[in-house]
């Protein structure tokens, strides 16, 4: 594939369409041709704040409609009933459930403060790759897997990387870093544990500095630990890799989240 | 109200109530009147409630419901032309999409920011500008974040049509953007670094 063709298919590769031949060869194009990677990039980025300006200036008329009165004008009365002591309870647990699970993450192992995600994600990794926390879904299928997300987090997610990327995914869970859901995806580059952390683009308000610097480098790699950690924003996710392998492997695992389409 | 009634209105509105918020953005960018969006999202809800026990549980309700929303939109903003071009003789003139100007755009692409902070109302102008379709494909994606294959459902059209529409809709919103950019000396060629 030459630049032009490339080129061409920017729009498919932005929108994780056409089959995965093609972002195979796209991803293989871009790894080879610096001035094509920065190009897509870029593109990407624009549309991106396309974007966000689209649905931020409409935001103010979202929230200034009232879909009570809609309901209401619709037929749709929906039924208020007092919650049973059965339906309380289960509110309850989940209430403890939570606190539990942000206490794990954010509180036990956060010893650099909620704005650190770097730190926050090494230390869920690091419990991973030690066995003291299994992901709640074991598969080494990567439809299954992208599946099992797709079905669980209420924000979007794309497909994990495959093997063509060096990434073999073994399970993915759900956690909470800081106050943010994230997923995550748990695999190996070299027999060595990788993690994928993916979070709606949204938590970056909580991130301030991180932003930032995304915003200057839309790709960045830091060190936490004795991991190595890339990160960038992909579409609607924030996504960061990190594993105790070489930064270019990890840069190759990021650059292949969300290439292939879903599983039908 | 009987059991089955309440069922189904919970079964509704706990699908519906995700949805709220990005329908009302798809509503606002998507109508020629904004100060529609209420009235055509209470259209458009009273249709697809009416309609509820056709949906099969499981499927993609997002699409099924924006389906309803997008027809609406559609009987709407025929409405509203109707009535724009029977006050006047002039008819809007969809321009063909000229070639970016590749070194503003190159410029853009360095640094969106140096234009985007200063024009908001600059995109939602041309996103009014584009053709019904091209809009609705545009925001479809943009902002209900469907795979081109359900937005071809949606809308009926085959899944090419999306494709060259949704890349000339985005080619349109940046010549919007190099326009406004060079006649605001937002982009100069010496800004290309």
């Amino acid at each position: 594939m030459n630049c032009h063709d490339a080129q061409r298919y920017w729009d498919l590769f932005h929108d994780s369409e056409g089959d995965a031949d093609l972002h195979f060869q796209l991803n293989d194009h871009l790894e080879n041709c610096a001035a094509c990677a920065e190009w897509f990039h870029k593109q990407s980025r624009l549309e991106l704040l396309i974007k966000e300006r689209l649905a931020g200036d409409a935001a103010e008329d979202a929230s200034a409609v009232d879909w009570s009165r809609i309901l209401a004008g619709a037929g749709v009365a929906p039924a208020i009933q007092p919650p049973s002591w059965g339906t309380l309870g289960i509110v309850l647990v989940a209430l403890a459930a939570s606190i539990l699970l942000m206490i794990g993450f954010a509180g036990g192992f956060r010893p650099g403060g909620s704005s650190n995600l770097a730190h926050l994600t090494a230390e869920v990794h690091q419990h991973v790759s030690a066995g003291s926390l299994r992901p709640e879904f074991e598969s080494e299928s990567d439809i299954e897997v992208d599946r099992y997300l797709v079905n669980r987090v209420s924000f979007p997610v794309r497909c994990p990387p495959r093997k063509d990327s060096g990434f073999a995914v073994r399970g993915a869970g759900l956690c909470q870093l800081s106050s943010q859901s994230a997923a995550y995806v748990v695999g190996s580059v070299d027999q060595q544990p990788v993690s994928i952390f993916v979070l709606p683009k949204e938590s970056l308000k909580e991130f301030p500095e991180l932003r930032q610097i995304l915003q200057r480098e839309p790709m960045t790699a830091c060190r936490e630990g004795n991991s190595e950690m890339v990160l960038s924003v992909f579409d609607n996710n924030l996504v960061l890799v990190i594993g105790n392998v070489e930064r270019t492997k990890l840069t190759r695992v990021l650059k292949s989240y969300g290439t292939y389409p879903h599983a039908a | 109200m009987t059991q089955a009634d309440r069922t189904k209105t919970e079964r509704f509105v706990a699908h519906l109530e995700p949805l709220q918020r990005q329908l009302c953005v798809y509503c606002s960018r998507a109508l020629n009147r904004r100060d529609e969006s209420e009235d055509v999202l209470q259209s458009a809800v009273a249709n697809a409630f009416r309609d509820f026990d056709k949906y099969a549980e499981g499927t993609n309700f997002k699409a099924w419901m924006y389906r309803y929303v997008t027809l609406e939109i559609l009987n709407r903003n025929r409405a509203s032309s109707r009535l724009t071009t029977s006050m006047g003789r002039y008819e809007p003139v969809h321009e063909p999409v000229l070639p970016l100007d590749s070194i503003r755009l190159e410029t853009l692409l360095d640094a969106p920011e140096a234009v985007l902070d200063h024009c908001d109302d600059v995109v939602a102008d041309c996103v009014r500008k584009l053709t019904e379709q091209e809009r609705k494909i545009l925001l479809l994606r943009a902002v209900g974040e469907f795979k081109y294959r359900e937005i071809a459902e949606i809308l009926d059209i085959p899944i090419g049509t999306v494709m060259g529409l949704l890349s000339r809709a985005r080619n349109q919103l940046r010549t919007g953007l190099l326009d406004y950019g060079r006649d605001n000396g937002l982009l100069t060629e010496g800004d290309a670094t």
